[in-house]
């Protein structure tokens, strides 16, 4: 047996400085909707839950928050089941392409936003099929941003990934889909899961998209709280946000009860 | 074991009907997702790359076939345009060198520890902290940051100072909007590569006399490169394409490639200077792509 790790002090101090810098803000958003004043102050001026009733009763933050939520849930429908498919035969195919398949998959993580919006907008105005501005429109740009990100965690897991198990399946008599679903996907169902999770949340915070895509009345939660922020700080946006945080952290630990978080992002370096 | 030993051990009847998805139907898996990436993703992009080559012309959105270099040369001919693609630049690169000395820690601190449970909370910890909204992160800087905000709210209270710090609606206060936002991809992509140097390298330098910080100077911090090296591009490309930071920290001051694209269009209805300027960003981050490739090969003499 090996001892246990011992840390430089350099490491203790500047892990906990990335903390405080991931986590300020966030604790921030948490007080700034749970303060009983009219803005946050240092020191704080108590508790109360007025700001996250007034959310509750907003005419544009809830139905915003709704509108994400039911975006989201469609979309990670769809880029689940795509990327899995994908996934499975980019890690499995010793075709030509493959390498070049997997690029063009990935790339929409380096196009910004704000030009894959464009792109998007453009082509749908000249091929005029209807989905410009349209919620159609809106699920295809997010089904393209978070597709990668599926495939990225379902390949992970599909690396050494034993084929013969499958074929064992098959010798004793399953037929291929059967021996396919009893099987491999039974195997990398966790990180299905976990994919799906990933753009779940990623399709629910995506701002960048909807500047060309969305419409006044296809706001998500993100571009409510942009609009609101260009002119003031109102708790009722933090108060949103509170549930916007519950949701991310709820999943991440559901996440983390699926697959080894640590194992799978040392796998899933998203490559291109 | 390698697919092709397996392959042959399997039975006869077996290997004649074969599986679900294995060799010939292999193939249909991968239809949809290329279909739909063909058709809007590589389409679309070609049609903006269309627009940006076009006779500009305003309020018209799409592309009709011209090839020019106008917006190009519009783009090249007035420094406020020219100066912004070098104000993206620096502030991508001064926000991943920020974020590569401040994620680096917490990395190693992430791979290196075996305790599960603080090991699974600070990746739950970091994982959120990624998939968090970032505009909800920024009202929370914003609110920290801003001339009533926390700081100044409460220096100002204090009489520790007269007037607001200024410390957001200008280039800081973009970069540290920008590495807030950055920092948990720096922290993903160094969790892998330190984890996979065995930590016998180490115990190896270490037993031969070096001390704990050559140790990690001379063996692990050479080995991380790679990865210290793609999270650097990841938070370039993700720091030069972001709209929303840029608008929220910088306040319509600090003019990125982003906000310039976003108020042509919308201000302007110059599509097809818009376009110019999204392919000035993305052959930005192509570049940046490039530059990593060759640096990183250069470092691991063609390993990698």
């Amino acid at each position: 047996m090996r001892e246990a790790v011992r840390f430089h002090w350099l490491i203790w101090v500047g892990s906990a400085a990335a903390l405080l810098v991931l986590l300020v803000p966030v604790v921030i958003v948490v007080m700034a909707g749970l303060t009983a004043g009219e803005y946050l102050t240092f020191p704080p001026q108590g508790l109360s839950l007025r700001w996250v009733v007034t959310f509750l009763r907003s005419p544009t933050f809830f139905p915003a928050y709704l509108f994400s939520l039911e975006l989201a849930l469609i979309t990670t429908a769809i880029s689940s089941v795509m990327g899995t498919m994908a996934a499975v035969y980019l890690t499995r195919s010793q075709a030509k392409g493959v390498a070049a398949m997997r690029g063009l998959f990935m790339s929409p993580i380096i196009l910004p936003g704000l030009v894959l919006g464009l792109a998007l907008y453009v082509s749908y105005v000249l091929t005029n099929i209807g989905l410009a501005r349209t919620f159609g429109g809106l699920l295809v740009g997010h089904v393209l941003v978070t597709s990668p990100f599926v495939l990225a965690t379902v390949s992970a897991s599909l690396v050494g990934f034993d084929i013969s198990l499958e074929e064992a399946a098959r010798s004793l008599g399953a037929g291929p889909l059967q021996a396919f679903r009893l099987v491999t996907l039974k195997i990398i169902q966790p990180a299905v899961a976990a994919g799906s999770i990933f753009a779940f949340i990623i399709s629910f915070g995506q701002f960048d998209l909807s500047l060309y895509l969305g419409t006044p009345n296809l706001t998500g939660l993100p571009y409510a709280m942009y609009i609101s922020l260009r002119y003031k700080f109102e708790p009722t946006a933090a108060a949103a946000g509170i549930f916007a945080i519950a949701l991310v952290v709820l999943s991440m630990a559901l996440s983390s009860r699926l697959v080894n978080l640590t194992r799978l992002v040392s796998n899933a370096r998203l490559r291109w | 074991m390698s697919v092709e030993t397996l392959e042959s051990n399997v039975s006869e009847p077996v290997r004649r009907k074969g599986l679900a998805f294995h060799r010939d139907r292999l193939w249909l898996l991968v239809v949809p997702m290329t279909l739909f990436f063909v058709v809007f993703f590589a389409f679309p992009v070609l049609i903006l790359l269309a627009d940006a080559f076009d006779k500009p012309t305003a309020g018209r959105v799409t592309p009709h076939g011209d090839f020019v270099l106008t917006n190009f040369i519009r783009f090249f001919s007035f420094p406020q345009y020219y100066n912004s693609a070098l104000l993206t630049i620096e502030i991508a690169v001064v926000s991943s060198i920020i974020a590569a000395i401040l994620g680096y820690p917490l990395a190693y601190l992430i791979a290196k520890l075996e305790h599960p449970t603080w090991n699974t909370v600070l990746m739950i910890l970091v994982l959120a902290s990624m998939q968090l909204d970032g505009v909800i992160r920024l009202y929370g800087m914003m609110v920290l940051l801003g001339d009533n905000g926390l700081i100044n709210g409460t220096l100002i209270r204090w009489h520790y100072i007269d007037k607001p710090l200024p410390l957001m609606y200008n280039v800081f206060g973009v970069i540290v909007g920008t590495v807030q936002i950055t920092l948990p991809f720096m922290v993903l992509s160094l969790i892998g590569v330190i984890r996979g140097i065995s930590p016998s390298f180490e115990e190896a330098a270490r037993s031969l006399g070096a001390s704990p910080w050559r140790a990690f100077r001379t063996i692990t911090l050479p080995l991380t490169m790679p990865g210290l090296l793609a999270g650097m591009l990841l938070v370039f490309a993700l720091s030069s394409s972001s709209y929303v930071v840029a608008a929220l920290m910088g306040g319509w001051k600090v003019w990125v490639l982003p906000i310039h694209i976003f108020e042509r269009i919308s201000n302007s209805g110059q599509w097809q200077f818009g376009a110019a300027l999204s392919t000035i960003l993305f052959v930005i981050n192509i570049t940046a792509v490039f530059i990593y490739l060759a640096v990183s090969s250069r470092m691991t003499g063609g390993r990698a």
